[in-house]
């Protein structure tokens, strides 16, 4: 299953040619082709050109229905799935944890934080204790009001059992944790941390607010559905929860049952869409399109999440920030979105978490240049450098993009040589040691992205990053609770990322998913999770 | 191809025994039981050289170097490899087959639904296959040469060269997705019923199956059949004036099934292995799906049931195969 074939790395490299050699320019061809995709020959080409804008679509309009089975078939799950709100893994473990349960806050399909669970959510003066205010009135499924206790209970059970959403509260000082009254819990942290609820946000899907009598074995949320039965590895029904404390105004959810079926990959999903058994098939890739439009709907999200190139800072050749910026400058960030998404996804401009409004959107855009790489490389002594690029099919796309930056790394004169892996040998023993390779990452806000990733202490350093003045910056940012101020060091520390930093990103990748004709309701979103965040609780069925 | 030959059997006999069948199938058991613990230890090792392990599969690339360590202990992983295969080994011994390392189900209550659905895909695929196999050998046989015989041997050449895969997209391409809408596409058997309550998620599997098999059972019929209407008995029964299906079903068949029930247990070996990729290709939740599951999840346990239970039908069916062809030729079972 890893790498691409001969044959595929032919055609890549024909696209390629193809493109360079049409005398009209690439960026006056994307003017004139005005949606953002880009013909680049060939059918995939005219396929992309044919499907909608990558600014993200919808099956939205019309009155909803209630009623009716919705039959899912989701890609990434296997064996270890698991329906615990607090222990998924992979995108389908997301899908369900999404139907059942909910947490304090989540992302709208913008990407941007909106309360769940919680009423609000304020800090103290010096950003070290937050009172958290709940819902009131918000049933569990088995008729038990949520209360402080259940937050407590939750939150608790995550830290103590160093659970996935464990890292977003390291600093958290939980025999201090107290109810306040019935609808109020005080969250005490020992360092400054002002951006708790951005952190939470960003892993919402591993920190359901689960009751405390808790029983896995028959799984009990405040979600849009309700468990009925679930088979790890194979499939799951729930049903509609009448009692859901969002429906009011007439929303979601509409549909009686959600069935949600694993599939092993995209042409099981595919047939089984054009079967007419599953009306929502995720994460496919952009040449199925046209397969999928014409049995159903496509709903392309604009993505958030992102799949960098991940270069180690304190090792050679990447111990010289002239050799990283030269890397970043080799890349045409918009032939590989075109080659390997069609033209879908997002602009990547080596600064993460793109839609936060943190993000200093005056930093300009990075382009190919490769004769400002190749005076780089040899300003480092690197001129005719080689280096091995550990490539995996670890996302979409990632294998493949790998092969495009080879491509281009050849006009920089630089011999970038592939070593494709396994998935389970990519994550294994040498994951966050590779010296040049990839990654990828469900979407997160900035600053809690650097709590994960970019400090001495994240858990995930992959790219060795250790900047004193960075780390300062970061602590002086957390500390900060009005959000203006904040968000000037923030800048400060996007300024680092993009003149020094170990990451290349070319792109956000988009989420490619279908639906069968009848679906109704749904949103593509920018999160980067299939379905505008695995979002059933809004699709209707005619 | 004839596995009553293998060194085994052609082990030198010093005095003549009376029971060649209980002498066979004692010493085959014995056999068997070596090859099981040979594989279990192959197998075993095999999955200890793939990279990663279960707690990596399970806890997907976000955990940390903690949580990582943790479930590693609770699943026993940081144990030397010999006593892991030893603790998996005195527990098979003492009838506890382990739980599944991805989620802590028991490997028996895991299993027992999907060895059922495996269990029928091959029964229906192998009793379909024999059935179109055999009446295709005589209906050829006895039309040797003409159009029909050419025809159904070039066909069933054309299905040998084809993999197993390619059979069951084709029948996908045709009868599900593309052409016509007649079956479903994937085969999500609903955990908990039997496969015989929704039939139609059966017919493109076993379809394929059977499809694969029936080639090669076919052939063997047709030849096997045409070399007993060759034989100097059937001429003498043709010549006594009997009628042609007399002959055929009364003096031929009975000749020519020998061969032929190697050939349909060799089926039924194929059928053991052929299913993982069928299971694959329509999700059908037999142990072959399990199977891959397992493997990307390095779900130990798992991988060794069910491959011992694989090796296991394989020796079963050598041995039965070669005590019906015994029983079939009289002449073998005379001590000479």
């Amino acid at each position: 299953m890893n790498g691409a074939t001969t044959g595929e790395r032919l055609e890549l490299a024909q696209a390629m040619q193809a493109e360079g050699s049409s005398g009209l320019g690439r960026r006056d061809f994307m003017r004139y082709a005005g949606a953002g995709a880009v013909l680049l020959g060939g059918a995939s080409g005219l396929a992309a050109c044919s499907s909608s804008t990558s600014s993200g679509t919808g099956t939205t309009g019309g009155t909803p229905k209630k009623g009716g089975t919705l039959t899912a078939g989701l890609a990434g799950g296997n064996a270890s799935d698991t329906v615990d709100g607090q222990k998924g893994v992979n995108n389908v473990d997301f899908s369900r944890i999404i139907a059942l349960y909910d947490a304090l806050s989540r992302y709208d399909i913008n990407a941007q934080i909106e309360n769940g669970l919680a009423e609000s959510f304020e800090p103290n003066s010096t950003a070290t204790e937050w009172t958290i205010k709940l819902k009131s009135g918000v049933e569990f499924h088995n008729g038990k009001t949520l209360t402080a206790d259940d937050v407590i209970f939750s939150l608790t059970r995550v830290v103590k059992g160093n659970l996935g959403g464990a890292s977003s509260m390291a600093n958290i000082d939980l025999a201090s944790m107290k109810k306040l009254d019935d609808l109020t819990v005080l969250v005490p942290f020992k360092t400054p941390y002002a951006t708790f609820p951005a952190g939470y946000t960003g892993y919402y899907y591993y920190l359901s607010i689960l009751p405390t009598d808790y029983d896995v074995h028959n799984p009990v949320g405040t979600g849009p559905f309700k468990y009925q039965s679930f088979t790890p590895g194979q499939t799951s029904t729930f049903v509609r929860n009448p009692n859901y404390y969002g429906s009011t105004g007439g929303k979601g959810p509409y549909i009686d049952t959600l069935v949600i079926n694993d599939l092993a990959d995209e042409n099981t999903q595919i047939n089984a869409m054009l079967a007419g058994q599953a009306d929502a098939i995720n994460l496919l890739s952009f040449t199925s399109i046209p397969r999928v439009q014409a049995a159903g709907q496509i709903l392309i999200g604009t993505g958030g999440g992102m799949t960098p190139f991940t270069m180690r800072v304190d090792q050679a050749p990447f111990n010289d920030v002239r050799v990283r910026q030269a890397f970043r400058l080799i890349a045409d960030r918009k032939q590989m979105m075109n080659l390997v998404f069609g033209g879908h996804g997002t602009l990547g401009n080596d600064i993460f978490s793109p839609w936060d409004p943190d993000i200093d959107s005056s930093i300009p855009q990075r382009e190919q240049d490769i004769n400002q790489a190749k005076s780089l490389l040899a300003a480092a002594g690197q001129s005719g450098l080689t280096v091995e690029l550990v490539t995996s099919d670890i996302a979409q796309g990632t294998t493949k993009v790998a092969q495009v930056f080879a491509q281009q790394a050849k006009a920089a004169g630089v011999t970038v040589n592939l070593r494709t892996v396994t998935a389970t040998d990519f994550y294994g023993t040498q994951y966050l040691k590779w010296t040049f390779a990839q990654d990828y990452w469900y979407y997160s806000q900035y600053l809690p992205q650097i709590a994960q990733a970019t400090l001495p202490i994240s858990p995930f350093n992959e790219t060795h990053w250790s900047d004193p003045t960075y780390v300062a910056l970061y602590n002086q940012a957390i500390a900060i609770t009005d959000p203006a101020k904040r968000r000037d060091v923030a800048h400060q520390l996007q300024a680092i990322d993009h003149t020094s930093g170990g990451y290349i990103i070319p792109y956000f990748p988009p989420t490619i998913d279908g639906l069968s004709k009848r679906v109704h309701g749904a949103q593509a979103g920018k999160v980067g999770l299939s379905f505008g965040n695995y979002s059933f609780k809004d699709m209707w069925l005619e | 191809m004839t596995t009553v030959e293998q060194p085994a059997a052609a082990a030198p006999v010093l005095v003549a025994v009376p029971h060649p069948i209980r002498r066979l199938l004692i010493e085959r058991t014995l056999y068997g039981i070596l090859t099981l613990f040979i594989v279990s230890i192959l197998v075993f090792a095999a999955t200890e050289l793939l990279p990663g392990d279960a707690a990596r599969a399970v806890l997907g690339h976000n955990a940390t170097p903690i949580q990582l360590h943790n479930l590693q202990v609770q699943l026993g992983l940081d144990r030397p490899a010999v006593v892991q295969y030893w603790s998996w080994l005195s527990g098979l011994l003492h009838g506890d087959l382990g739980k599944s390392l991805a989620n802590g189900e028991s490997v028996s209550t895991l299993l027992a639904g999907r060895i059922l659905n495996s269990a029928v895909l091959v029964v229906l695929a192998g009793f379909f296959g024999t059935v179109i196999g055999v009446a295709l050998g005589l209906f050829t046989a006895i039309r040797r040469d003409k159009f029909i015989d050419h025809t159904l041997s070039v066909i069933s050449l054309g299905v040998t060269a084809l993999p197993e895969f390619v059979i069951a997209l084709g029948f996908l391409f045709v009868f599900s997705t593309n052409v016509f809408h007649a079956f479903p596409a994937v085969s999500l058997i609903p955990p908990g019923s039997p496969p015989w309550q929704s039939p139609s998620l059966l017919v493109l599997p076993v379809a394929a199956l059977v499809v694969v098999i029936v080639p090669y059972i076919y052939r063997m019929m047709r030849a096997a059949t045409i070399e007993a209407l060759e034989s100097e008995y059937v001429e003498m029964a043709r010549l006594k004036g009997l009628p042609r299906t007399g002959v055929l079903l009364r003096h031929a068949l009975p000749n020519a099934i020998a061969p032929t029930i190697q050939a349909i247990g060799l089926s039924f070996l194929y059928l053991a292995g052929g299913i993982v990729l069928i299971e694959v290709v329509f999700a059908y939740p037999g142990i072959g799906f399990t199977l891959d599951q397992a493997v990307q999840n390095r779900d130990i346990p798992i991988i060794q049931f069910i491959v011992l239970l694989l090796a296991t039908f394989y020796i079963f069916m050598n041995i039965v195969t070669d005590v019906i062809a015994l029983i079939a030729t009289p002449r073998r079972r005379v001590p000479r």
